[in-house]
């Protein structure tokens, strides 16, 4: 059943560059989910966590800062959307998880 | 020298911590719980150690690792 219509609920984490602004990382995020909303998807929920200890040191840096967002998304949308925020260099890694899969 | 003839161990039941606490979706942003399940040294512990089932040892084990990629545990801690 591979029909473009299909949403499903996704989970997408990041870390930003701790040295962003904390404020401007929601407008900046909404950005990169207008993909998403195009596609026919919606976004539930947007968490910015903020600047966190990272456990280890990740490209020199020993903070970032965290966001966890919920989408209901076709896997085309997300994985466009993995792919921009991949090549942003304010984004030092993303994580997409499906929930209900786990 | 009189050994007992058969040392028969009964190790003791634990309780499951996660049946416990009623848990059924180990979510990898869960670090709290998560660190309940790592030594000082940030190993996974064995699943003798920590007395849950098959399944849930292997979901902990995958929330752990999801975490780490993430850096919300450490990989090796330097605190020996």
């Amino acid at each position: 059943m591979a029909n473009t219509t299909s949403l499903r609920h996704y989970e997408v984490m990041v870390i930003l560059d701790p040295s962003l602004e904390e404020r401007t990382v929601a407008p900046a995020l909404d950005n990169f989910l207008s993909v998403v909303r195009s596609e026919g998807g919606s976004v539930e929920k947007v968490d910015v966590w903020g600047r966190r200890r990272l456990a280890f040191e990740m490209n020199k840096k020993n903070e970032g800062i965290y966001a966890v967002m919920d989408l209901q998304a076709t896997p085309s949308a997300v994985a466009e959307l993995d792919r921009q925020l991949k090549l942003s260099e304010q984004v030092m890694r993303t994580k997409v998880l499906r929930p209900e899969q786990h | 020298m009189a050994k007992p003839a058969a040392i028969v161990r009964k190790p003791k039941k634990k309780a499951n911590p996660l049946d416990k606490e009623g848990i059924t979706y180990v979510d990898y942003k869960d670090t709290a719980l998560l660190r309940k399940f790592i030594s000082d040294r940030g190993k996974i512990r064995a699943r003798r150690v920590t007395g849950v089932s098959r399944e849930q040892q292997g979901k902990i084990a995958k929330a752990i690792k999801n975490a780490r990629e993430m850096g919300l545990l450490p990989y090796t801690s330097s605190s020996r």
